[in-house]
């Protein structure tokens, strides 16, 4: 057999092994034996040297085209089953994607702090102040700064926690920071909000608690209107509420405001159409407000007649019940943990 | 108050408004309509005569062939009450009525067709409270003169009414009067009122006086009457009205001294002028000594609580209740009225300490109008003389200590404009204030208004404001907001600081709880260890609200014990609050661990220990940039509700700022926790937020390579970790930059008493790559100073 048939020979055969490698120790066993300094091929390459010119020359071609075409299969079926042991090995390692993830635990926010953080969020981004104060306050910031005297018949409206102690009493009303802040700031315009807990005697219930929340407002400066009230409140209840929402305010009456007004927000629930929610009315009442009273002004170092202001008083529990449908305010006090993960701050 | 819409249109015009559009109008102009109901409510009623009526046998019931005129015809109506009978005519619910207790159909009651029923009041909607026995015992008596056939029977009745629930605010208590309500609704609508006059009726000149020995009683009116027959009832009309609002006729008498305070809005006493011993009645408020009421009982008066004596025996606890010695009944031919001022915080006083309070000390608490007392006295004459046939009247008796001021209040029409921040013009403006009885003068900028003597509320221009505002709508008010410069709001630094702390605490998966600030006294569990000086409520009604507290540990005990009865077993809970004692006010930070923690839902799951609280105190103090080195854990010896062994104390800068650790178990029960593993951690935030800490700044990096060297040792139980690492660090000459503690053992292999230790110690230098020797040495001498100071001996 010439030397050209044998390498045409090898070719086929090595062809058919080529395809005989199924994994990798069988490739090694391949390029150990075909492929190596011992292999066939190289043998008949050294075998060559001794042809005569014209036909050396031909078989070295042939020879070189086979080795070429041998290590390129060679490395194509090496990628192939590299690929597929990899595969193997990935597909052993699979994992179940639907078991819980590691420490994925986040707390819960208690809603009432949602709604409060929301409110004092809202109001620092209008430039107000945040100032906090005591909730023992004495009888004459409570009341009698907030021309409230003794014996007015707005002290019978709230039945007060007093303390042992004379003229000292549980606030009942965040509206005691006005006089405090009034008192600090000495005469110069200014515009605070004040979140913190409020005490009334009440029986607890679905609906009273003897302890609650208020965020106090308070804007004095000078030409200060109703028209700023609404405008503030408006601006206020859109972002708590949202856009299309729209306010109406109805007389009311607290001591320390003149005019004193009710505040409520078109129904979120029905659009203003009238549903159990609003009972009917189209409109919730969500707060209570007003122009500072001209004696609270004037009993806390401001003059009347150059300064005007308006105040208001947010019920954070009230907030967070109308907004998550919470029937009953001691469920904000009891923390039960499956109602404390229910509720997440509202991304708008 | 309850006001009747048919007693309200005697003195407004009301035509072509519905019961609703006056709710609405009175709402918005701040008179809150609660609700609006029907005084009887019943749809398809018919007047029917019973032609035939037989008793079925054996029960109580009737057949009943009941006429009911051409429309309806003749119907058999099966009826059950006892007086039900031939000739009577009656009140009957067609098929398709609707009445409160539902609709009336078509029925076959004992084998017998019922076409409808026989009504009685009770079924119109109508209260027991208002009726007599014989009243609601039976269906309803219709007169002779009701006709057959006729649909319209709640107006035969008198029922043909609206109730108005209004809920009136504190400052307006002159509309607590049904007048006063008609000018209202007359100045809303701009609808004519008419206010009803009285004439003076004085047929004789008594010898009967009245005075005041006090200045809680201003002003005292009286009038003798005689001639009065109290035994008949009074007319349907009035009986009606007073059921509409609200109260039970009692005789006719009553009945008329009640209804003129409803109109008028002041409280009149009437006395029997035959059990009055003397010939005066002076109000004082110097006696003392016991008082039998009308409600029979018998109540302790005080000096300072104003009597209306007769010959020195109190006749009246003025503006509260009447004695029953003087009391009107039947029998009484002549009275004495009183329309008198009392001081309402006088009567606010008295009521409450003897816990009686009547609809006349309620509104003399409120205020009301000093100067009506002749008007008021008028027409409860004219209503005697009309009722009860009254016929001989005295001149009217009067004391009055002050005198009517006219109260004037000037303004400009720019003020009012400026505080609404509105543009109405002058006219508007004295239309509105003249529509509420205001007598406005004007000038070109300015006026001047009359305050009517009825609006006790209004002192200064800014209620004007008000009047204005709400009588013209406030939804003419624009939305502006208020240009303000000195704009730079936000948080302190302090709030600022919690809010971090609540973020952090809340991202390490534990829930913020809100807790009640008011606590049993006998709750007094972990409250030795902060300012224990707490506020005590000073008439506590329950148990529950009688201490301020001075710690958070016990709610959250409280918070973890609600929870855990509730199957929720493992927590992980904080609550930030401020806390007040008599000494200070300061905010503390509470964390309750329950049980297990969940690390991967229920897969992975380890109890919680102490190093969970350790964990999170350490994150607070890094969050808030304090190094270790600026706080202690020590021992803890004070806090008995901890485990004495699991527990330590937190100190900064040598003051003990808070606790933490496993609460003992003792304690658990108590808490109804038995058997359940809780922690708890609390420390007064103050100290913390209020520490100064230095500004970050960068620290170079070593670029030379560290060399890390682990070291086991067994050592004493009672050595600390921290101690140990100190040493270390103290003896590597500066070249340990970092200790940390990689297992603790105890247990098997080990001697009793000791603990196997194991701990990873890196190496670097700043200015070098360190040699294997220079660690070698460095480590050597650790060893030396580990054994030497803590008898740690190296291990394999």
């Amino acid at each position: 057999m010439s030397v050209k048939d044998r390498i045409s020979e090898l070719r086929n055969k090595l062809r058919e092994e080529v395809e005989k490698i199924t994994d990798s120790s069988l490739a090694t066993n391949f390029r150990n034996k075909y492929l190596s300094k011992k292999s066939e091929l190289s043998s008949i390459s050294s075998e060559l040297a001794s042809l005569p010119p014209d036909e050396r020359k031909e078989s070295g071609a042939l020879l070189n085209e086979v080795r070429n075409e041998v290590e390129e299969l060679y490395n194509a079926k090496l990628d192939e089953i590299t690929l597929k042991e990899l595969n193997e090995r990935l597909k052993a390692e699979a994992i179940d994607f639907s078991v819980p993830g590691r420490d994925s635990t986040v707390g819960a926010l208690n809603p009432f702090y949602i709604v409060e953080n929301e409110i004092i969020d809202i109001f620092t981004k209008m430039g107000y102040e945040v100032v906090e104060g005591p909730e023992v306050e004495t009888e004459d910031n409570n009341f009698t700064l907030l021309n409230i005297p003794s014996d007015h018949p707005a002290r019978d409206m709230q039945d007060t926690f007093f303390l042992r102690e004379d003229g000292l009493l549980l606030r009942t009303q965040t509206s005691s920071m006005q006089v405090r802040t009034m008192a600090e700031k000495a005469g110069a315009p200014f515009k605070i909000i004040c979140p913190g807990k409020t005490y009334r005697r009440d029986d607890d219930d679905a609906t009273h608690s003897h302890q609650f929340a208020q965020v106090e407002g308070l804007l004095v400066d000078h030409d200060i209107s109703m028209a700023h009230l609404k405008g503030t409140l408006e601006l206020f209840l859109k972002s708590m509420f949202g856009e299309k929402r729209e306010i109406r305010m109805t007389p009311s009456y607290f001591p320390f405001t003149e005019p004193s007004v009710e505040v409520a927000v078109s129904c979120f629930n029905c659009n203003g159409k009238g549903c159990s929610m609003c009972k009917g009315t189209g409109y919730i009442e969500v707060l209570g407000a007003g122009m500072v009273h001209p004696h609270v002004l004037e009993m806390n170092g401001y003059d009347p007649k150059e300064y005007s202001g308006f105040a208001f008083g947010i019920g954070i529990e009230r907030i967070a019940m109308l907004r998550y449908g919470i029937d009953d305010i001691r469920r904000l006090y009891t923390n039960d943990v499956r109602f404390l993960h229910q509720f997440t701050k509202q991304v708008k | 108050m309850d006001v009747s819409l048919k007693c309200l249109s005697q003195f407004v015009d009301l035509s072509g408004l519905t019961p609703e559009d006056i709710s609405t109008g009175l709402t918005y102009a701040g008179i809150e309509v609660e609700e609006t109901r029907p005084l009887a409510y019943a749809t398809k009623l018919c007047v029917g005569e019973i032609k035939e009526c037989e008793l079925i046998p054996e029960t109580h019931l009737h057949i009943c062939k009941i006429d009911l005129g051409s429309k309806y015809g003749v119907k058999q109506i099966v009826c059950g009450a006892p007086n039900a009978r031939k000739g009577l005519k009656v009140c009957v619910a067609l098929e398709g009525c609707e009445l409160l207790g539902g609709k009336i159909n078509h029925s076959v009651i004992r084998g017998y067709d019922s076409e409808g029923m026989c009504c009685s009041i009770l079924e119109l909607g109508i209260d027991k409270k208002y009726l007599k026995p014989e009243e609601y015992e039976g269906i309803i008596e219709l007169g002779e003169d009701a006709e057959v056939g006729s649909e319209d029977v709640l107006s035969y009745l008198g029922l043909d009414d609206y109730v108005l629930s209004l809920s009136i605010l504190a400052n307006r208590p002159d509309l607590l009067s049904v007048i006063n309500i008609a000018r209202e609704v007359g100045a809303i609508f701009n609808r004519k009122v008419v206010v009803p006059t009285a004439k003076e009726l004085a047929t004789y000149k008594t010898d009967f006086t009245v005075s005041s020995m006090t200045s809680r009683c201003t002003q005292f009116a009286a009038k003798e009457i005689k001639g009065i027959d109290n035994k008949g009832e009074s007319p349907q009309w009035l009986t009606r009205y007073l059921m509409a609002m609200g109260v039970r006729s009692i005789s006719p008498v009553i009945d008329i001294g009640n209804y003129v305070m409803l109109l008028t809005g002041q409280p009149l006493h009437m006395y029997d002028r035959a059990k009055l011993k003397g010939h005066t009645l002076i109000a004082k408020d110097s006696y003392e000594g016991d008082f039998v009421a009308l409600d029979e009982k018998t109540y302790k008066i005080i000096k300072g609580d104003i009597c209306i004596c007769s010959e020195d025996t109190p006749m009246c606890l003025g503006g509260v209740m009447g004695s029953l010695t003087c009391a009107v009944d039947s029998d009484t031919t002549s009275v004495v009225i009183e329309s008198a001022s009392f001081d309402g915080a006088t009567i606010r006083h008295t009521s409450a300490r003897l816990g009686l309070a009547s609809e006349s000390s309620s509104r003399f608490v409120k205020g009301t109008n000093h100067f009506q007392s002749e008007f008021v006295i008028n027409l409860t004459s004219e209503l005697l003389k009309q009722i009860c046939g009254a016929n001989e009247f005295s001149q009217r008796l009067s004391y009055q200590s002050e005198t009517e001021k006219v109260h004037e209040i000037s303004a400009t029409y720019s003020d009012i404009n400026s505080r609404l921040g509105t543009s109405f013009t002058s006219d508007e403006i004295n239309s509105a204030l003249t529509r509420l009885y205001f007598k406005v003068t004007s000038k070109k900028d300015s006026f001047v208004a009359v305050v009517p003597s009825f609006r006790l509320d209004i002192s200064c221009w800014e209620d004007l404001s008000e009047e204005v505002g709400r009588l013209l709508g406030y939804d003419n008010i624009p939305s502006v907001l208020p240009s303000f410069e000195a704009a730079i709001g936000g948080v302190s630094p302090l709030q600022e600081k919690i809010s971090l702390i609540s973020d952090l605490l809340i991202s390490k998966g534990l829930d913020r709880i809100l807790t009640y600030t008011l606590l049993s006294a006998k709750e007094d569990a972990f409250t030795s260890f902060f300012d224990n000086d707490s506020y005590h409520i000073k008439y506590p009604l329950t148990d529950d609200h009688e201490v301020v507290r001075t710690s958070l540990s016990h709610s959250m005990l409280k918070a973890i014990s609600y929870n855990i009865s509730r199957q929720n077993k493992n927590l992980a809970l904080f609550e930030i609050s401020e806390i007040t004692s008599r000494n200070s006010y300061k905010h503390h930070l509470c964390i309750g661990l329950a049980n297990k923690k969940l690390e991967q839902s229920l897969l992975t799951t380890r109890e919680y220990d102490f190093y969970d609280l350790k964990g999170h105190l350490e994150a607070i103090f890094h969050l808030l940039g304090i190094e270790g080195s600026r706080y202690k854990l020590e021992e803890n010896k004070d806090v008995k509700e901890l485990h004495p062994y699991r527990s330590a104390l937190i100190s900064v800068g040598g003051t003990r700022i808070g606790y933490l650790g496993e609460v003992h178990p003792s304690l658990l029960s108590r808490y109804e926790l038995k058997n359940n593993k809780v922690l708890i951690l609390e420390i007064e935030l103050d100290a913390l937020l209020n520490m100064k800490v230095s500004p970050s700044k960068m620290e170079k990096i070593s670029r030379y390579p560290s060399v890390t060297h682990d070291l086991a040792f067994i050592v004493s139980k009672e050595v600390s970790i921290s101690d140990l690492c100190k040493t270390i660090k103290a003896n590597s000459n500066g070249l340990v930059i970092d200790t940390s503690v990689f297992d603790i053992y105890e247990g098997e292999g080990i001697a009793p008493g000791s603990k196997s230790v194991a701990i990873s110690v890196t190496y670097a230098s700043d200015t070098h790559t360190l040699e294997e020797k220079e660690v070698t040495l460095v480590e050597d001498n650790i060893k030396f100073e580990l054994y030497k100071r803590h008898k740690a001996v190296l291990r394999g």
